[in-house]
């Protein structure tokens, strides 16, 4: 019998951002979901890109915890569109905070998964994103109502 | 030499019969059966109760003995708290140095102690803020720090020769061009440098292994350079500490609180022995040796290896390094509560959650803390997070009354258990190192690495089995998600930054800053100290970014081993 070939996903420490733990714990997590992951390590935008160009990857992961993610998370998706990869599914993990996450959805981020999801809730997004599966995955990590902005 | 047991072999012999009647007669089959179930975060197993007869072999004066004395289990200090109090040390950083300036401000306003520098990534990486790397973390996480213009402005109108400054440059070669920018800034406003007091970090697990970047110094030069800012310190601030071997980063990457200290005494070993290898006395630097850890919710486990950890040192100190001078033996170390403890959910929670770790800390003998803001699950603190925080440290330090005695956890049972278990698993990881090769040998090979990732793969799968039980996350869990009213927001730096930056290069003597430069690759190439050539540099207005440049490209790049 034919098994579908395993979904496969690029992930990348954005930019910087120094915080590998989660990033690495999440890649083997998907693994053991069956998934195929190849860790790129540090990479900015247009490196992400090129290596989805060589990959073909189901799902772009970006990882950050540095506070470049309105900076750099939009851009990488803007590198995969003028590639022509417009189907690939980019998600994004770390500390973000929540105020952002519609901003980055706005842009083609498809979901933003704070420091304490469980990666079960990732993986049963990526597989009903890339699969097909109409089941509605309920309200994401960061679905409160906007708190307001501070600054200096 | 001889022991001198503190119990008598016919008391703890009537207690261990007592213990067997009390199981016998007092506990149920499944709480005799569950014994073996239970175990600190590190994996100790623990007991239900603990006696004497768990210190059979203990000889209070070798084993505890006095605060201020060997082996310093009880605290550095003979008066502990009561003479020091613990520095209150509020991390801060944000934005452009002028920015950040009027938080230090506020927390000294407050109450701070002390200052505790957080510098943004590109600084921590060694890349000015008009740099293409920089892009988008710029005064993002920390401060944006690229020249001695930037610390003349972070330190305005802030008496640095009377408040203590710990700057948290992470690695080696970020330590060295920043702590001359710190000095030199001090020459400049008029400041004796042997007033200067403070911390930086430098260590050289920070740039190899703790971090992931696109380019990384190979671990035998950070080493290098990690030994040269010591070298070089302790002859010329006296009152500085010119590095803190970092437990806190390793541990909140992924390790256990046995690792966490094993890697940074192992690390402190290392640079001792190169620095003796150099033909300095170890009486002249090893007082100057700083120390960090991580407190994280396992109370009693923490509080033993705080204890732990200090007799651990002065024995390998005593032992190995043949230090004589009494400072010479003192492990004295700062604590932050862990930020990897604090979810996102009902963040409010994460206030009692640093409390306690917080408390930990001051019952381990801490010299300073830093307690960790409940909003670190999003963003930098907003000013009233940091106030908070500020506060819990105040009350620590004069409503609990937790700081009158010196050690008051010592003689527990259970606590003196935990600690000889937590001193033996230090010193056999410490021993495994050096079989390896020795703690260089131990990152180069990736060994460290495979460690940390394996530990983090672990726990996330105990979280997520809810093997490991956080309150609102998988225990409990919080039925809606709340964000804090606040979120601290970043302001704009990179382009106040980059105005900046073209001034001084347009400004500065082209000259001398070439000249400057080749001075540092030099040093460099033939293996003199680092510290004078980067100073000059740093005087000619050379920049950080210009500065780690020829770092990189004298001593090449390593890539990390982790895919």
């Amino acid at each position: 019998m034919d098994r579908p070939r395993p979904i496969k996903v690029l992930m990348a420490k954005l930019g910087l951002d120094i915080h590998w733990r989660g990033a690495m714990a999440v890649s083997r997590l998907l693994r053991d979901a069956g998934m195929e992951v190849i860790y790129l390590g540090n990479q900015f935008p247009e490196a992400i890109a090129a290596a989805a160009l060589q990959e073909a990857p189901d799902v772009v992961g970006l990882s950050t915890l540095a506070g470049n993610h309105l900076s750099l998370g939009p851009r990488v998706v803007q590198e995969l569109h003028a590639k022509g990869m417009e189907d690939v599914l980019v998600i994004m993990g770390g500390v973000i905070p929540p105020d952002d996450v519609p901003k980055l959805k706005r842009e083609g981020i498809a979901e933003v998964f704070g420091p304490d999801t469980p990666v079960e809730r990732i993986v049963r997004f990526i597989r009903e994103r890339i699969r097909g599966t109409l089941e509605d995955t309920g309200p994401g990590p960061h679905s409160g109502p906007p708190p307001k902005s501070v600054g200096e | 030499m001889s022991r001198n047991p503190l119990f008598r072999s016919e008391a703890l012999e009537a207690v261990r019969k007592e213990e067997e009647r009390w199981k016998k007669d007092r506990l149920g089959p499944q709480d005799l059966e569950s014994e073996g179930r239970y175990a600190t975060a590190s994996g100790i197993p623990t007991h239900l109760l603990y006696t004497p007869a768990d210190l059979a072999e203990m000889d209070y004066l070798k084993d505890l003995g006095f605060s201020g004395l060997p082996p310093f289990t009880r605290g550095i200090y003979p008066n502990m708290y009561r003479g020091r109090p613990f520095t209150i040390r509020q991390l801060a950083g944000f934005g452009s140095p002028e920015d950040c300036n009027r938080r230090l401000k506020f927390l000294l306003e407050k109450g701070a102690t002390g200052l505790n520098i957080v510098l943004d990534l590109p600084s921590i990486r060694g890349y000015d803020s008009d740099d293409p790397q920089a892009e988008g973390n710029v005064g993002q996480c920390g401060v944006a720090l690229d020249s001695v213009e930037d610390l003349h402005a972070l330190f305005q109108d802030i008496p640095i020769d009377q408040v203590s400054v710990s700057l948290v440059t992470h690695l080696p070669s970020t330590t060295v061009v920043l702590l001359s920018a710190y000095m030199v800034m001090a020459e400049e406003r008029g400041i004796p440098l042997d007033r200067l007091a403070g911390t930086s970090q430098n260590d050289f697990i920070m740039e190899t292994t703790v971090g992931s970047a696109p380019e990384i110094l190979p671990p035998g030069h950070a080493f290098r350079l990690q030994c040269d800012v010591i070298d070089h310190i302790t002859r010329i601030l006296p009152r500085w500490n010119p590095v803190s071997f970092n437990g806190y980063n390793l541990r909140e990457a992924g390790t256990d609180a046995v690792m966490e200290v094993g890697v940074a005494v192992a690390n402190a070993l290392a640079t001792a022995q190169e620095l003796i290898r150099r033909g300095r006395d170890p009486d002249s630097f090893l007082p100057r040796f700083s120390f960090f850890w991580d407190l994280h919710n396992d109370f009693f486990e923490e509080i033993a290896k705080c204890r732990a950890s200090r007799r651990v040192w002065y024995r390998l100190v005593h032992e190995r390094l043949g230090a004589r001078s009494h400072r010479a033996h003192l492990m004295r170390f700062h604590v932050q509560t862990s930020g990897i403890t604090l979810p996102s959910v009902e963040p409010l929670n994460n206030i009692a959650r640093a409390a306690i770790q917080g408390l930990a800390a001051v019952l381990g003998g801490a010299q300073s803390l830093h307690i960790d803001s409940y909003d670190e699950a999003y963003s930098a603190p907003t000013e009233q997070a940091a106030l908070i925080s500020l506060r819990t440290q105040q009350i620590l330090q004069v409503e609990t009354g937790v700081t009158r005695v010196a050690d008051p956890l010592g003689g527990s049972y259970y606590v003196e258990a935990l600690t000889n278990e937590m001193e033996r698993r230090i010193l056999d990881l410490v021993d495994q190192m050096e079989e390896m090769g020795g703690i260089v040998r131990s990152v180069e090979s990736g060994w460290l690495h495979r460690r940390i990732a394996d530990f983090a793969y672990e726990q996330q799968r105990s979280i997520e089995s809810g093997h490991l039980p956080i309150v609102g996350v998988n225990f409990m869990p919080a039925s809606e998600f709340r964000p804090p009213e606040e979120i601290f927001r970043y302001p704009e730096t990179q382009q106040r930054q980059t105005e900046k930056l073209r001034r001084i290069r347009k400004e500065r003597d082209t000259r001398s800053w070439k000249r400057a430069l080749e001075g540092v690759r030099e040093a460099c190439r033939d293996g003199q100290n680092i510290m004078p050539a980067v100073q000059e540099a740093v005087r000619a207005r050379a920049t950080l970014g210009e500065i780690q440049r020829v770092f990189r490209e004298t001593f090449g790049l390593w890539s990390f081993p982790l895919h």
